[in-house]
């Protein structure tokens, strides 16, 4: 089975979790004074869900982990090793179950659903298949030493 | 010179040999450590369906119902202590219930939804609720626990949530634990500060009380209005209707 090369698996990994820092982000600041992220087209499941005891943990906005989870992926996407592979798929793992069971929360307990909760839930499934593709493909390759694998910005010139 | 280079070709054939044995072995390694994560992951996920699942409601020990619904009626209406709506509207109705009455639960289910979303919503009338327990001992704690949800900006939330969950009168579900339930499915945040300030709001709730004793109230749910057109708190009784209380409204303003 021929898998994407690890470079391309790197960048998009890099590329979604960016966009996840943006929506976490987003949430979390949406949410910080007692406030709600905007629902599109007017719905009020956003504010139902941010308002609901279920958006903090020990006191902790929700999307606060998601914001570190996302961090950590994409720092992960920034090395060829076994660790960065790993590492990568663990914690896209762990994101990848929390987000099955905040949308059964939001569908069964709350009964709200939060359109920012579920871009969130879309990109961390992306990035869990992103995660366990360059796993299965690349684990135990060779470290890049030369970089020809490290994620680094084109050098101009 | 021949024989050393094949040496050294043999050398460097078989260190590419244990390399590549190396990797797969670290493969397959991280293989079954993922593996092994992944099932881990199911079962976590699994367990906290199921205990979630058992737990009913939104979190709470006991199955709540209308939480959507409630969360749909008071979305966007600020709320203050037992305060619900703009504190700049011309036009305060004072609501005296008993968390425990039915009637009461019947008001908040029926007749006071729809000013809610027209007149509360729009910010010309806002409504207070004070505790006028009349039921039975766990009125008392039942009353409190909303004044508590209030402090932490769900005081409405916690009414509306326990009225449509609300047992027999006095048959004792409105224990502890139905208490918590509700304010965890009133999305009360800090439920230690919650338990902490329930034991405080019981004087509160002693203290309207005997202001609704005051006005010759004698049943529960009881009305009061003040706005531009009256002197002071007008006594209204328990009007028996949405139109009614709409035509209090029409002529406080």
């Amino acid at each position: 089975m021929s898998y994407p090369s690890e470079a391309n698996l790197q960048r998009a990994i890099a590329f979604f979790a960016a966009l996840g820092i943006g929506v976490a982000t987003y949430i979390a600041i949406a949410e910080a004074g007692g406030g709600a992220p905007t629902c599109l087209a007017g719905g009020t499941g956003c504010e139902t869900v941010a308002k609901s005891s279920y958006s903090h943990l020990a006191g902790v906005n929700i999307a606060v982990f998601g914001i570190v989870g996302y961090v950590l992926l994409l720092t992960t996407a920034f090395f060829a090793n076994d660790a960065a592979r790993f590492g990568g798929f663990a914690v896209a793992l762990g994101g990848f179950g929390c987000s099955i069971f905040l949308t059964y929360v939001e569908i069964f307990k709350i009964e709200a659903i939060c359109q920012w909760c579920v871009a969130s839930a879309v990109l961390m499934t992306i990035l869990f298949l992103l995660n366990a593709t360059r796993l299965i493909g690349y684990a135990g390759a060779e470290d890049a030493g030369a970089g020809h694998r490290e994620l680094r910005p084109k050098e101009s010139g | 010179m021949s024989n050393r280079r094949e040496r050294e070709k043999r050398k460097e054939e078989r260190l590419r040999v244990e390399s590549r044995a190396e990797s797969a072995d670290r493969r397959t390694k991280l293989l079954q450590l993922a593996a092994g994560a992944a099932f881990l992951a199911i079962v976590v996920v699994v367990v906290l369906i199921v205990v979630s699942a058992s737990s009913g409601g939104d979190g709470g020990d006991t199955n709540l119902e209308g939480t959507a619904e409630v969360n749909s009626l008071l979305s966007g209406i600020p709320q203050r202590e037992m305060l619900l709506g703009d504190p700049k509207a011309p036009v305060e109705l004072v609501e005296f219930g008993d968390l425990q009455c039915p009637v009461c639960a019947g008001y908040a289910e029926e007749v006071l939804p729809p000013l809610i979303e027209a007149q509360v919503k729009r910010g010309e009338v806002k409504i207070d609720f004070r505790n006028f327990t009349i039921i039975g001992p766990q009125s008392t704690p039942a009353g409190a626990a909303a004044l508590a949800a209030g402090a932490q900006g769900r005081g409405w939330n916690y009414l509306e949530l326990f009225y449509r969950n609300q047992g027999g009168e006095n048959s004792g579900y409105a224990d502890d634990a139905f208490l918590e339930a509700v304010a965890k499915g009133a999305g009360v945040k800090d439920l230690a500060k919650w338990n902490q300030d329930r034991a405080k709001f019981e004087a509160k709730v002693e203290e309207t009380t005997a202001e609704a004793v005051e006005l010759d109230f004698n049943g529960t749910p009881s009305f009061a209005i003040k706005g531009p057109s009256t002197s002071g708190l007008k006594t209204l009784g328990t009007p028996e209707s949405t139109g009614a209380l709409e035509e209090a409204i029409s002529e406080a303003s």
